[in-house]
């Protein structure tokens, strides 16, 4: 019940993430460019002026809040993987609010906005959700095709009913009025008062989750369905929920996305933001708070990956390689360390058999 | 008579983290039969793994028939007359009795054609020869249990096997299966010279068939002792390592009102066939009523429906006076019934969960666990799961490790300690002790009997006849899905067995 720290899993992330960074440079070498330097540029890329630090903190929140509604599925034992498309409808169906109901006072608009965008992202997972429960579909696979149409779906909307009047721009929706953008927290970023909101919403769910019976309920149900529904939970029920809630977040991410940062629909909005933000949960083990620092940490190698592009000329994809050579070593290390202690295990084994027959002999 | 047929010398056998085996000298003779016992996790199953080459021994010499074990491979073992028929039968179902015996050493006809005619033939001759009765042109999947036993008994005599290791042989079998399996090992025995190995937990079988049984505990042979010279109590205190008191269950109390009313109840099962047909039961307060039956009659299933964890087609399910019916475990447990299900890894428990996690499941909305319904109270949650984790006298690393890393006994408690507080007025119990050992076995009758003595109305499904035998005060047999005989007072095996086979005995077996 007690939360122990696991130093053996900071270890291995220390070492993964070094490891990474090393063969980073090795390739960045390869390639042509100064290890060192193009490093060096990307820590600047994050943090040499306001306006950077403004943009890591609004990509940290994105990544943690999307990270925690992945979490969250797979707390109940179902793996949202169609965030991209909750986060994707709740944007382009945020936004249009946003332009339906122009003209009334933004506190009208925004709290309607935002539940709008949470109703769309809630019931498009509620799909999925409830095709695993009812007539147990592989939610995997569901929410993965659900993404391809949700992110046409968009782009139609985009591109059709909902288009920008202005001819120039071909695939976005009409903007917002000015009113209704969340303001700035630093001018020329895209740090809005959103992160506020996330704030709060991280706290919940990390509360719920962590200290409430209701979170109890959901790890039993996660750990094992049929024990769980054994013992009186309504699974079914909890997994849906879950489920619908995680869409939600993912759907009110894109509604931040729209009314901190871009103003509009495009594609833009997000670009897989979602699988960047499942990728950190994996990272985590699934655990939230270490959800919560990995996406600053995550924040960081992004922003600091497009600084390094502009100032080094170094293409940003070093920040996918450097991420994907993290994930590959936490995952083998769990494997390697598994056998390694096995084998040690055997050796201790043996010896201890051979001390007891040499004290039979003498 | 004393030759020597198999003979371990200083074996270990160590696997990550456990000495499964450790420093086991033993002769077994040719031409007996060898009893090996000890409770679960004491390496019988592994010290029989060695011989038949499945496990290679980090240390120590094996020698079979003088010979010895240089490359341990099952292959090896077949090759130097070794015969394993494990627990869970290896045989195709849809294979003849013939077919399955050949398989894997088939006669041909020219060089690519299976020759069924020389397979029965030979099956037949096998038959004739060991006297083992059972039709080779027969589908396997068509027979009883009992029959199918047979089959794999013939099938490592067909491989030449002179020494014949039987796991757990009769956990699977009714009582008259049970005696023809034990006519047949002493008729191999007495006319083919056959040295015979089982592993049993049963100590009354012990009694009635070995000429010598080894004790093993905690992966050590604690004494080979001539059956003659022992009898079932010396043999459960030497496998727990202290005295087991047997036989001192004391009932009190008169049945009172119907607790748990069953009518007509329809169920089906997994493969959406009938598994419960049209089954009407009632169970008193203060009153164990057992379920006698062979695997797969539909007991499961039964259990299943009344806790609410399967649909029910038909009938009604009455607990407590209040129609349970449809309802799921959460709303069933609440009319006051608890429940401790016959798997308990796949339902009892969560693996992964702490102990605490796992004694609280069911509780977490009590007021006393929680702070205005918004927190838990950790320490007073964790002070419950301590209080009855000394009750119930589980042993592990305390109360925060994972289930999954105590064993099958201690899991069995937590499932235990967690369904008997509730202070339920029904309880249902599948499989209180399978996998237990002797020690645990003993605690948990006596929490059974507690909670009948105080008023508790129990149903109870063990696959152990012993354990209904001793716990019920009635019993029904079950066959197929419907209830083939009652049974109070005194229970004879006989009658019960004929029950659990449908009320006549088996064609093949008889014939």
């Amino acid at each position: 019940m007690k939360k122990r720290f696991h130093w053996g899993y900071l270890g291995s992330l220390c070492a993964s993430v070094l490891l990474a960074f090393a063969i980073g440079a090795v390739i960045l070498a390869i390639a042509g460019f100064s290890p060192l330097k193009a490093y060096a540029a990307m820590v600047d890329g994050a943090f040499s002026n306001a306006r950077h630090i403004g943009d890591w903190l609004e990509y940290a929140m994105v990544l943690c809040l999307t990270g925690l509604a992945c979490v969250l599925g797979s707390r109940v034992g179902i793996f949202n993987v169609g965030g991209e498309g909750q986060l994707l409808l709740g944007a382009v169906v945020g936004c249009q609010v946003g332009v339906w109901l122009a003209g009334r006072s933004a506190w009208i608009v925004l709290p309607a906005a935002a539940l709008a965008a949470m109703a769309t992202g809630g019931l498009y997972a509620l799909i999925p959700g409830w095709l695993k429960v009812k007539v147990k579909v592989n939610e995997v696979i569901t929410t993965i095709m659900l993404n391809t149409i949700a992110a046409s779906l968009c782009q139609y909307l985009a591109k059709g009913p909902w288009k920008n009047p202005n001819k120039n721009m071909v695939a976005a929706t009409a903007q917002l009025d000015s009113r209704y953008w969340l303001s700035k927290l630093i001018p020329g970023s895209n740090l809005s008062t959103a992160i506020l909101a996330a704030v709060v919403i991280t706290f919940l769910t990390w509360y719920v989750m962590e200290k409430t019976s209701t979170g109890y309920e959901m790890k039993l149900t996660g750990q094992n369905p049929r024990f769980a529904f054994f013992s009186g939970i309504k699974t079914d029920r909890i997994v849906i929920v879950c489920m619908v809630i995680s869409g939600a977040m993912c759907g009110l991410v894109g509604m931040f996305r729209v009314y901190g940062a871009e103003h509009l629909y495009r594609s833009s909005i997000s670009n897989q933001y979602y699988f960047e933000g499942l990728t950190v949960a994996m990272i985590a083990g699934y655990q939230p708070v270490t959800v919560i620092f990995l996406s600053f940490f995550f924040a960081i190698l992004k922003i600091g990956a497009q600084g390094m592009e502009l100032t080094a000329g170094v293409p940003n994809q070093i920040y996918l390689i450097i991420q994907t050579v993290i994930i590959f070593f936490m995952a083998a290390e769990s494997g390697v360390f598994a056998s390694l202690r096995a084998s040690s295990q055997r050796k201790k084994a043996r010896a201890d058999i051979r001390r007891k027959e040499g004290r039979d002999h003498a | 008579m004393d030759e020597i047929a198999v003979r371990f010398e200083h074996v270990s056998m160590a696997f990550p983290g456990v000495l499964a085996n450790d420093d086991v000298t033993l002769d077994v003779r040719r031409g007996e039969v060898f009893a090996l016992v000890g409770e679960n996790g004491a390496g019988k199953s592994t010290l029989m793994n060695v011989l038949y080459g499945i496990n290679t021994p980090t240390d120590g010499r094996v020698f079979i028939a003088g010979r010895e074990v240089t490359d341990f491979s099952p292959r090896t073992a077949i090759g130097l007359g070794v015969g394993m028929v494990h627990q869970h039968f290896m045989l195709v179902p849809s294979f003849t009795v013939a077919q399955n015996i050949v398989l894997g050493r088939e006669p041909r006809r020219g060089r690519a054609f299976f020759d069924n005619a020389a397979a029965e033939s030979t099956t037949r001759r096998l038959v004739a020869e060991y006297g083992l009765e059972v039709d080779p042109s027969e589908p396997v999947e068509e027979l009883s249990v009992g029959l199918q036993q047979r089959v794999e008994i013939l099938k490592t005599l067909y491989r030449g096997a002179e020494i014949l290791i039987l796991d757990e042989p009769t956990a699977v079998l009714t009582p008259q299966e049970t005696e023809e399996l034990f006519a047949v090992i002493r008729r191999v025995v007495r006319e083919k010279n056959m040295t015979v190995i089982i592993i049993t937990h049963k100590l009354y079988e012990v009694l009635a068939i070995s000429d010598r049984v080894g004790v093993m505990r905690k992966g050590q042979l604690v004494g080979v002792r001539d059956t003659s010279q022992v009898d079932e109590q010396t043999l459960a205190s030497m496998m727990v390592g202290r005295p087991v008191l047997y036989d001192h269950l004391e009932k009190t109390g008169a049945p009172g009102d119907v607790l748990i009313q069953v009518e007509d109840l329809t169920v089906r099962d997994n493969r959406e066939l009938t598994a419960v047909d049209g089954l009407s039961l009632s169970v008193r307060a203060g009153e164990i009523l057992g379920i006698a039956a062979v695997e797969g009659n539909g007991q499961s299933e039964l259990i299943e429906a009344i806790t609410g964890m399967r649909r029910i087609e038909a009938g009604r399910v009455t607990i407590c006076g209040r129609d349970a019916t449809g309802l799921d475990p959460g709303a069933i447990r609440a009319l006051g019934l608890a429940h401790v299900p016959e798997d308990r890894l796949a339902t009892g428990v969560s693996r992964n969960g702490t102990v605490t996690d796992n004694l609280l499941a069911g509780r977490q909305r009590e007021k006393r666990f929680n702070r205005f319904g918004l927190a838990r109270r950790t320490s007073t949650i964790q002070r419950y799961a301590r209080e009855l984790y000394e009750r119930f006298d589980i042993r592990g690393a305390g109360t925060d490790s994972a289930v999954g890393d105590l064993s099958g006994g201690n899991m069995q408690k937590v499932v235990i300690a967690r369904e008997f507080s509730f202070d339920s007025p029904v309880l249902i119990i599948a499989q209180p002790t399978r996998g237990v050992d002797v020690g645990a076995i003993e605690f948990i009758h006596s929490q059974i009997i507690a909670r009948r003595n105080a008023g508790c109305a129990i149903l109870l499904c063990s696959a152990d006849l012993d354990e209904v035998f001793r716990l019920a005060d009635r019993i029904v047999t079950l066959y197929e899905g419907k209830i083939t005989g009652e049974f109070t007072g005194e229970f004879s095996k006989d009658e019960i067995g004929l029950g659990m086979t449908g009320g006549r005995r088996d064609k093949e077996a008889a014939s």
